[in-house]
């Protein structure tokens, strides 16, 4: 009986274990059959999806952390052919929604051409006409009714990050602008646009939920804090449009910088634009330089140049702030006659007043004294005819002609020392001159503060150009410069603050001749002066009420400063005094 | 009990065929059963691990789509604070621009001026091959070879 038993349990294990022999051979040869490799094949095709990422733009604040430019999301709409019920419907709810024309989205779906499943309608579709469409969609699935499809069917969402300017026009010209396809034009976004970064990235992305740690990381941009103070900025922005109104001038520009460390605070130019319509930029400006005229657009300054030349003269030891000189009202140079602005002879004058009265007879006789070499060297030195490497996209050299250029004549060495015949920007002028406000070192202008990336901030120091004069020679300038501002009563003063400064009155040359009714009006001025902690350049463009810069260009100094004391609430000198004392 | 007894009732024991079967029919079985435990045991796995990963696809395209909405809103933010709307609305309220001889100050001993705090987007944790454990990842075999090979280097 046993036996019996025994037979039978060992004829089912045979059966058993033939059966599992089967499983596994067919499992072989399932796995190796040819039909298999095609499988295989096919399903390779699926692993990978290649996936569009919108990584974020870096963001832009001002130093106080306020938004400057941003992101929002947008919509691509689409429509995916293979699930679309009915034309008509969509067509009339995105030409009705979007604006567009119904026959043209019709034929779009209708029409898409050979081998297309999806078709593009719309890109950069604002939210708001976005979530309508899509909560038709909805609507017309509900009223459709359980397992039927509603007329939107096939239509389809993608939302993406977009730029925006929550400022607007604000500091338009310092920032730039980003295109539709992820381009910085001008500006910090020209600048810094490969850190900004934030491109689309398209990616092979494993659908095997397996794979899941194969998904890409695609970072977004860097985000970057200016030094750009934006309620400054705004007042700034302010003051200069009532200035174009009161003075009758055709464009104006003024800057705002710390002299000791080159942070720019404010830029301010009276063309701007509203970033988040960049597509205007056309109709508003004529050339690319106007877009920040502080940084693109050189231009003979005028006697705001006789700070350097005195500068020079002093640094050189060819006279002292005592030297005096009888100005006759003319001095030949180069065969040529220069004379005062007012074309009069002002007497027996000293260095202060060779400032205060900005007499170009006196500035003359300063370069021709220095000579040629010696003169050019410091303009050299203080950075004229160079880029002052600020970060900002489109920056002009302006032109410092030399001794030996073609177009150089012995007399442009009289006329440059009171800036006649040679151009520079706003910020060359003033890196030149920060280096008489910050004891002989002349700073790099710059719009960076910090980067934070990963959450990390890594902070931008302070750089410097150079040492074209001594600390000295930069005290003793400075102290020249407050004092004929004092003298004459300029309006430029601040009451409460001591500042250091000097007007420019450039004509314009017109055909090749100076227009005596056309002039460049300029400022520049620093304060407080023992500790200076900003630095102003005012420029209008053919002021109308008066041609001069002491009636136009400096009164808005002062009021521009007066602003900027406040917002950044710097002391008027006596309380800073008891300050410090104490 | 004496010796020749227990001595017949081993070979009787080891001369047993059905004896010799039922433990080779033993042995097969537990090799089966052993074959389905870990087969079992793998497939559960498997599907843990897909759910996982599953999950974290659908964690990863929320994540971005939170990130893209925080963004969105923080920019919305911004343009209801901006320099325009704000002095715009402090006027209404009554508000004016301060005029310089207004302004008195206030020596505070001891008093440092804040340094401003930067708002960058906060950074949300990215997924990256370090942050997934090796759970979602290894296979069973790997996990076996983990799991033996570990004491031994620790010995080296």
């Amino acid at each position: 009986m046993r036996q019996q038993y025994a037979r039978r349990s060992q004829a089912l294990m045979y059966v058993i274990v033939l059966i599992a022999l089967a499983i596994v051979v067919q499992m072989f040869r399932i796995q190796n059959s040819s039909e298999a490799a095609i499988f295989r094949q096919r399903a390779s095709n699926y692993a990978y999806e290649l996936k569009t990422y919108y990584p974020d733009r870096g963001e832009i604040y001002d130093r106080n952390g306020h938004l400057l430019a941003g992101n929002t999301i947008v919509y691509e709409v689409g429509v995916d052919l293979n699930a679309v019920q009915d034309v008509n419907a969509i067509a009339t709810a995105v030409s009705a929604e979007l604006g567009m024309d119904y026959a043209a989205v019709a034929n779009a779906i209708q029409d898409p051409g050979e081998g297309i499943s999806y078709v593009v309608l719309a890109d950069y579709v604002d939210a708001e006409n976005a979530l309508n469409l899509q909560a038709l969609k909805k609507a017309l699935n509900d009223q459709a009714g359980e397992g039927v499809a509603g007329g939107l069917v096939g239509l389809e969402f993608k939302s993406h990050p977009h730029r925006s300017y929550p400022e607007k026009s604000l500091a338009s010209n310092v920032l730039g602008f980003v295109s539709r396809e992820g381009l910085g034009y001008f500006g910090v976004e020209e600048k810094y646009d490969a850190l900004l970064a934030g491109s689309p990235v398209q990616v092979l992305v494993p659908t095997d939920p397996n794979k899941a740690f194969e998904i890409p990381r695609v970072p977004d941009g860097t985000t970057l804090v200016l030094t750009v103070n934006r309620d400054l900025q705004a007042a700034t922005e302010k003051i200069l449009d009532e200035s174009l109104a009161n003075y009758g001038a055709q464009n104006g520009t003024i800057v705002i910088m710390n002299p000791s460390n080159g942070e720019i605070l404010a830029m301010a130019v009276s063309r701007r634009m509203d970033l988040n319509q960049f597509w205007n930029y056309g109709s508003i400006f004529d050339t690319a330089s106007q877009f920040n005229p502080a940084i693109s657009t050189p231009y003979e300054p005028g006697s705001v140049i006789k700070i350097l030349t005195m500068a020079a003269a002093l640094d050189s030891g060819s006279v002292v702030p005592g030297t005096t000189y009888l100005d006759t009202g003319a001095i030949l140079v180069g065969g040529a006659t220069i004379q005062n602005w007012d074309e009069n002879p002002w007497g027996l004058q000293d260095m202060t007043g060779c400032l205060q009265h900005s007499l170009n007879v006196c500035m003359a006789m300063l370069s021709t004294n220095m000579g040629a070499t010696n003169f050019y060297s410091y303009m050299d030195n203080f950075g004229l005819g160079h880029l002052t490497g600020v970060d900002m996209a489109g920056e002009a050299a302006g032109r410092l002609k030399l001794p030996g250029d073609a177009d150089w004549y012995p007399v442009d060495l009289g006329t440059n020392a009171f800036g006649q015949g040679v151009t520079a920007t706003p910020i060359q002028i003033m890196a030149a001159a920060s280096s008489i406000a910050n004891k002989g070192r002349t700073v790099m202008p710059h719009v960076l503060s910090a980067m934070v990336r990963d959450g990390r901030q890594y902070n931008v120091p302070a750089q410097f150009a150079g040492t074209p004069i001594s600390e000295s020679t930069a005290t003793t300038l400075t102290g020249m410069l407050a004092v004929s501002l004092e003298s004459e009563g300029s309006l430029a003063l601040v009451p409460g603050y001591r500042i250091a400064g000097k007007t420019g009155t450039a004509q314009i040359p017109v055909n090749g001749f100076y227009d005596a009714s056309q002039t460049n009006a300029s400022f520049i001025g620093w304060g407080p002066v023992d500790a200076p902690e900003f630095m102003i350049y005012v420029w209008l463009e053919r002021p109308s009420t008066s041609i001069w810069g002491s009636e136009t260009a400096a009164p808005v100094f002062a009021e521009v400063a007066q602003k900027t004391v406040l917002l950044l609430n710097i002391p008027p000198d006596s309380i800073r005094q008891q300050i410090v004392a104490k | 009990m004496n010796v020749p007894n227990v001595t017949r009732y081993i070979h009787a024991y080891k001369s047993a065929p059905w004896r010799i079967e039922i433990q080779w029919a033993g042995s097969v079985s537990l090799a089966v059963i052993a074959s389905l435990m870990v087969g079992a045991m793998y497939l559960s796995v498997s599907s843990s691990t897909a759910v996982a990963g599953r999950e974290i696809q659908e964690l990863n395209a929320a994540m971005i789509a939170n990130q893209q909405i925080n963004t969105d809103l923080q920019t919305e933010l911004a343009t209801l604070t901006s320099s325009s709307t704000m002095e715009e609305r402090a006027l209404e309220l009554g508000f004016r621009p301060v005029a310089p001889d207004e302004v008195e100050y206030l020596m505070v001993p001891g008093y440092f001026e804040p340094k401003p705090d930067i708002l960058a987007s906060a950074e949300l944790p990215q997924m990256s091959a370090q942050t997934v454990p090796h759970e979602y990842s290894q296979s069973l075999l790997n996990w076996l070879d983990e799991r033996i090979s570990v004491p031994t280097r620790g010995i080296q």
